[in-house]
């Protein structure tokens, strides 16, 4: 029995997140109605994967990320970062959190923002400042290291804010909102880094109403509703057509085609072929190509 | 239970250091310092006004324009500049992102209010020897003056020296020293009334408006405690009416002795001691219930 029970302590400190039986009620007005953000949820989210937690607006997604930084008391349940209580300080010590739209003192540069961060976070001295410049040159904002913060545009703000969330080299990243109102080209760039987290083994937990998006990113999702959990699984198991394969061919003329039709007709067992035509290229490709934002990202 | 019950991390003053210093960075780029120069050019001009008073009542003038002006700039700095903090950091998501760092709740809102001290209490520093730099050329130029005049009338020396003792006591000494840190302990009280106020209120209006109020019935606490309470209550009542009233809101008249550093007399070394113990008491009962309102409050 305690054997079991010290096994299952030992896998939940190898998860990243780990959420059980989450309830938040928030209480407002002067009558106290109460309003349920969250119930019961339960997710796990595990180290080194990339985790998006999707839904509609006022569906819970943000309350439940809150919950877990910290910066909200579970009314019940609990939620754990690698093993530790989120309500204890010090379990952010493993979390870079970027909020939706952050903004942060207009009046620091970009550069100071990140020193800022970076000293809240216990680095100083040399070490500190190799860090900053560390993010500065990953996210592409040196160039804007010694302008004012007041000045910077969304995207630039957005990827800002991805500096100072990886300034302490967290192991969890949370990202709300990364791509909202930033420009495809700007978008684009933040989506990289997302897939770069996971080539570096870092576990990201991220929300987002941009499906398309999301599923570029993830390995897993959660599927929010009215502050419940009504769908949760790998992405490739999710949204695979289970009867269904891809066969995508390269300078094939129209007899060769017509070949393979007869031959799947011909093998029985109700093979058929559902549809033929050119693959095509998608927006966000054409615009970034025709823009030539591909690789230079937003300055 | 709040998200700080359970706290692991140990205090760290450096975290306290780097929040007080972006505080004074915020508010030195918010043009602060403009209004710092304006006021220290009434203290230097105060100092060649009123020729037409005699020498003693010159000094007494300078003394007592400049003092209002320290009283003004830290009272204003303490409420206003105290009353935005904490609102717009929420309004920014700010604090999000500092608060999903490992910076305990008690860390963030002592940064503030250092911050604030810090600004407060360099401003009146530097304003403190302006005064006695403009004071002592002043009581130089009077001196010489007045002993010139009287040697004319051919005075005594013994006449000589009353009038140099006179005008002598009205120059820089330990008294004003009393009296500029009065003004900073008055500007502490105030100030930590104001984050206390700013943890729970609405608005930056409503912290502005409720601390300005408080600190015009701490003003007139005695005469409040006289009128109402002594014609109210008995005389048990009284005591105890009188007591909540005094721990509710800041007697503030314990700290105006500016009208004796005016009038040239020694501030007893017991009514200083005092008057430091009664601020600081009154800033750590602030700043206490400050940080239970705030680590309750639902970001």
């Amino acid at each position: 029995m305690m054997e079991a029970a010290t096994q299952t302590s030992a896998n939940r400190a190898l998860d990243a997140v780990t959420v059980t039986g989450l309830t938040k009620v928030f209480k407002s007005g002067l009558t106290k109605r109460a309003f349920v953000a969250v119930r019961d949820l339960s997710l796990t989210v595990k180290a080194g994967e990339v985790y998006g937690l999707i839904g509609p607006n006022g569906s819970g997604k943000s309350t439940t990320m809150k919950v877990i930084l910290g910066l909200l008391a579970p009314t019940a349940g609990e939620t754990r970062i690698f093993g530790r209580d989120s309500k204890e300080v010090t379990s952010r010590s493993e979390v870079g959190f970027l909020p939706e739209n952050p903004y942060f003192y207009k009046h620091l540069t970009g550069l100071e923002t990140l020193l800022f961060y970076g000293r809240l976070c216990g680095l100083s001295g040399a070490r500190l400042k190799a860090r900053a410049a560390e993010m500065l040159a990953l996210t592409d904002l040196e160039d804007a290291a010694g302008r004012r913060v007041g000045g910077f545009s969304k995207g630039m703000l957005q990827r800002l804010g991805l500096a100072q969330a990886l300034i302490h080299e967290p192991r969890l990243v949370v990202l709300d909102e990364p791509t909202a109102g930033v420009d495809p080209a700007g978008s684009r760039k933040i989506r990289d880094l997302i897939l770069s987290f996971r080539e570096r083994g870092l576990t990201v937990l991220v929300t987002s109403h941009l499906l398309e998006q999301m599923q570029e990113v993830c390995d897993r999702v959660g599927i929010m509703a009215h502050g419940v959990m009504v769908k949760e699984g790998r992405l490739e198991d999710l949204i695979a057509v289970e009867n269904q394969t891809e066969l995508v061919l390269e300078n094939v003329d129209e007899a060769l085609l017509g070949r393979i039709r007869e031959m799947v007709a011909a093998s029985g067992d109700g093979a058929r072929v559902v549809r033929t035509g050119s693959p095509r290229t998608t927006l966000e490709r054409l615009f970034l190509e025709s823009t030539d934002e591909g690789g230079k990202g937003q300055k | 239970m709040t998200t700080e019950m359970k706290s692991g991390s140990g205090f760290s003053v450096s975290r306290v250091w780097t929040m007080a210093a972006a505080t004074v960075t915020q508010l030195v780029r918010m043009r602060i310092l403009v209004f710092l120069v304006v006021l220290s050019a009434i203290v230097v001009a105060a100092g060649f006004l009123f020729p037409v008073f005699s020498a003693e009542q010159q000094l007494k003038m300078l003394k007592y324009v400049s003092f209002g002006a320290l009283q003004f700039f830290s009272l204003v700095l303490a409420i206003v500049a105290t009353a935005l903090l904490l609102p717009k950091d929420v309004e920014d998501r700010t604090l999000y992102t500092i608060l999903s760092k490992p910076v305990p709740r008690v860390e963030y809102l002592l940064g503030k209010f250092f911050g604030v001290m810090l600004l407060i209490g360099g401003g009146l520093l530097l304003m403190d020897v302006l005064l006695c730099a403009v004071l002592h050329l002043r009581q130089s130029l009077v001196l010489a003056q007045e002993l010139a005049f009287l040697k004319q009338g051919h005075a005594t020396a013994e006449e000589l020296a009353v009038e140099a003792a006179r005008i002598e006591a009205q120059g820089v000494g330990w008294s004003l020293q009393i009296g500029v840190l009065a003004v900073f302990l008055k500007a502490g009280v105030v100030t930590a009334l104001a984050l206390m106020i700013s943890c729970f209120a609405s608005s930056t209006l409503f912290t502005v408006i409720t601390t300005f109020c408080v600190c015009i019935i701490g003003q007139g606490q005695e005469l409040i405690r006289e009128f109402f309470f002594h014609r109210t209550f008995d005389a048990a009542g009284e005591k105890i009416a009188s007591g909540l009233f005094a721990v509710l809101v800041p007697d503030l008249r314990l700290f105006d002795v500016i009208d004796q550093v005016v009038a040239g007399d020694e501030v007893a070394g017991g009514a200083a001691l005092f008057m430091t113990g009664a601020g600081l008491l009154y800033m750590a009962g602030y700043l206490v219930v400050a940080h239970l309102l705030f680590v309750e409050k639902e970001l």
